[in-house]
């Protein structure tokens, strides 16, 4: 896996007090379940800046799925409803568009790719005709230009024979090359925002190499602008996010610059969630398991800090109080009731 | 795959040859058959004849006892049994072959002819109601399926679980009581295919038939002097409830295959993948998800071949239809063999065809399907 050059300069983009291109605020999403409501995500803010690719990492169940659908407005409802909060891009909020107005930023302006790409592709019809049917639906082209744009997109994303291959079905090509599909059907509009679920969780390792360059190259090249980047896999955050969001029980709990958050963790979640990383001679693949427990269902949250029923350093007012997010000097924000111990 | 379908092609002549010959040796075997009855009948004439009083007696009498030994041979002969069963079975596929299905026993007319007589009654009843299915049912299952749990869902849902526990037939006896019998309602014909009166005809066409128009010399009614429309509104008219009837026992399943399998692709990722490409929840739903969703009805649509030859005999019956069912059913209690075997002939191509149709549909609309 190459590593991204601009890593770098994320300390400049750091200090500059540049515009975010999309900035989610006190976002909350509720499922309706046979028990009542729950709140799958709550309390969850981030800032997404253009150019940069941000990692969002977590268990299994800890809100990163809810989170990017809910950016997309895509959460299925029901049984699901964005409750609360903001998504603004543009200066606009996206919560508040109508659903046409939406439509016309999906695949447009912010994309979406998903985990598996053996069935987010619709199987009765030509990979050519779903990533045309893209273009056609956001540009007026003809067949021909949206045909051309098409092979374009699929050339870009490594698929030999491309302009041949149009005809043919998602069948017809192996996981790897159904993930590049994927990313040409949601590039092909260029859009501002790529938001990638869990791209290469279900490739394998060579594949996900292949794609996360892809990623890469695609983000520098500026075809999508900025890449959220959902994963479980903290070795891939660490070569190609400049920033990371750590996500536990619903809410972000630690986000920082890649290099402060690994090098300098301060919520208990995320060191747990490091200790579990291998070490510089084990291979870079490890699922986030080392934390004893599981992660809670969105039914029986605990009420004060959503970790403590697994934080080894958890006190008294853990359960009682959930603590706020705290902002350190370096731009690093910790939900943890220790970082205020400390300043008192 | 086009060997297959070739091998398909290829394995209808053995299917043929095996239903047929299975179908052949039970006329030979099961006892009571055209011979058997044939003897009675005569048995009977001669009792008749001889006197009323003693005939009492020849129920016990041996059988073959008082029939001449030359008009036995000579029935023999007719019903082909005085031939060892291979034989006689090679004489009928030598016939079948020339499009000969021989002649009935009980009406002694050419089969080829009885079944060319109803084949526009089961043809018009076949298609419309499978047609009719379909166009009611995949509506009405998109419909169910996007509004699932609504009460327009739960309600249409006990409409169709009505319609699949009651039969088509006894369903048809209940319409022809209150909408027929004219003890509630007189909306609809009580039976047959037409109209056989002057009197009789729904008022709209007699307001736009004269009765001098339609009557021969004699003043007797007739049917073929209607005009077009007039002749279309009758047939629609008498055809409505048993069409209904025929229309019950597919539509109850069809409409729930196309919810289910609507709702089911609606939960796929790949509507999803549709939705955040940005497309039109209506092109989501009827281009993308109703291909899929319309896999598994395609398989049925094959099957339109066999309703060709459709026929209920229990639906004919109720609504006194002289239809290929009745005509089948009759043959089978009368023994009426040759009838039964073109029948069925008939009907087992009808249904190979179909169903190598629906695997070329199937192909069709599923790419992933190859068949090697
Ligand atoms: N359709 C749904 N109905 C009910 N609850 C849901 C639904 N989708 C998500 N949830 C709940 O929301 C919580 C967060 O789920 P989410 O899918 O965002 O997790 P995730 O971090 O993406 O996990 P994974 O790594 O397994 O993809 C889960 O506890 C889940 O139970
Ligand atoms: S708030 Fe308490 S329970 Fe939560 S992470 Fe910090 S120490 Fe652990
Ligand atoms: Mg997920």
């Amino acid at each position: 896996m190459s590593s991204a050059p601009e890593k770098q300069d994320t300390t400049a983009r750091q200090d500059s007090p540049r515009k975010p291109l999309l900035s989610v605020r006190d976002l909350e999403v509720q499922f309706r379940t046979d028990h009542g409501p729950a709140t799958a995500v709550g309390g969850v803010n981030f800032e997404l800046y253009s150019g940069e690719m941000l990692g969002l990492v977590g268990e299994s169940g800890s809100g990163k799925t809810v989170t990017a659908l809910s950016v997309m407005r895509l959460i299925p409802d029901p049984p699901g409803k964005i409750t609360g909060g903001k998504v603004l891009f543009e200066d606009i909020d996206l919560l508040q568009l109508t659903y046409s107005q939406m439509r016309r930023i999906r695949g447009k302006k912010i994309a979406m790719i998903f985990q598996e790409p053996m069935t987010a592709l619709n199987p009765v019809f030509s990979i050519g005709m779903q990533v045309m049917e893209t273009v056609r639906t956001h540009e007026k082209v003809t067949r021909k230009e949206a045909f051309e744009r098409a092979v374009d997109m699929l050339t870009a994303v490594g698929i030999p024979d491309a302009r041949k291959r149009m005809g043919d079905y998602p069948h017809q090509f192996s996981g790897g090359m159904r993930q590049r599909v994927m990313i040409a059907l949601a590039l092909v509009c260029h859009p501002q925002i790529l938001v990638a679920d869990e791209p290469t969780t279900a490739l394998d390792v060579t594949t996900q190499a292949q794609i996360m360059d892809l990623m890469i190259e695609l983000n520098q090249k500026r075809e999508a602008a900025a890449i959220l980047l959902i994963t479980h896999d903290l070795a891939v955050v660490a070569e190609t996010c400049q920033r990371v969001i750590v996500m536990y029980g619903g809410r972000v709990q630690e986000s920082g610059t890649t290099e402060h958050i690994f090098n300098s963790p301060r919520h208990p979640y995320t060191q747990g969630l490091l200790r579990s990383l291998p070490g510089p001679h084990q291979k870079p693949k490890s699922r986030l398991n080392a934390i004893a427990g599981n992660v809670p269902s969105i039914l029986d949250m605990p009420t004060g800090c959503r970790f403590c029923t697994r934080c080894p350093d958890v006190m008294d007012r853990c359960h009682r109080e959930e603590p706020p997010l705290h902002a350190l000097a370096n731009g690093q924000l910790v939900r943890c009731h220790l970082l205020e111990e400390e300043a008192t | 795959m086009t060997a297959y379908f070739i091998r398909r092609l290829l394995l209808i002549l053995p299917t043929f040859l095996g239903v047929t010959i299975i179908a052949f040796t039970i006329t030979r075997l099961v006892p009571g058959g055209p011979l058997e009855r044939e003897i009675m009948r005569m048995r009977q004439a001669q009792a008749m004849g001889e006197a009323g009083g003693s005939a009492g007696a020849s129920n016990i009498v041996d059988p073959t006892a008082s029939i001449p030994s030359r008009s036995l041979d000579q029935l023999k002969k007719q019903f082909d049994l005085d031939k060892p069963g291979y034989e006689a079975y090679f004489l009928w596929l030598k016939k079948i072959c020339t499009l000969n299905l021989g002649e009935s026993y009980v009406y002694r007319e050419p089969v080829w002819d009885l079944i060319a007589k109803r084949f526009p009654i089961s043809l018009t009843f076949g298609l419309t109601g499978f047609f009719l299915a379909y166009l009611v049912s995949i509506p009405l299952g998109i419909l169910k399926a996007l509004r699932h749990g609504s009460t327009f869902d739960v309600f249409s849902s006990g409409v169709v679980f009505v319609g699949y526990s009651i039969p088509g037939w006894a369903f048809g006896a209940l319409l022809l009581v209150f909408l027929a019998s004219g003890r509630f309602y007189d909306v609809f014909p009580l039976g047959d295919i037409k109209t056989s009166t002057y009197e009789e005809l729904p008022s709209i066409v007699r307001n736009m038939e004269d009765l001098d128009d339609v009557t021969d010399d004699f003043g007797t009614f007739e049917w073929d002097r209607l005009s077009l429309l007039s002749r279309i509104i009758d047939r629609s008219y008498h055809m409505a409830l048993p069409v209904f009837c025929y229309m019950m026992g597919s539509f109850a399943t069809l409409t729930m295959l196309t919810k289910n399998s609507l709702m089911e692709n609606l939960g796929q990722d790949y509507v999803r993948t549709a939705f955040a490409k940005g497309l039109a929840p209506n092109r989501v739903i009827f281009v993308h998800t109703l291909r899929n969703s319309m896999i598994p009805l395609a398989t049925g649509l094959g099957h339109a071949l066999s309703v060709l030859m459709a026929g209920s005999y229990l639906i004919e019956w109720v609504f006194n239809i002289d239809g290929i069912g009745y005509l089948g059913y009759t043959s089978i209690l009368g023994r009426d063999y040759t009838v039964v075997m073109g029948i069925l002939a008939i009907n087992t191509v009808l249904i190979l065809f179909g169903n190598i149709l629906s695997d070329v549909l199937y192909a069709v609309i599923d790419p992933r399907i190859r068949f090697e």
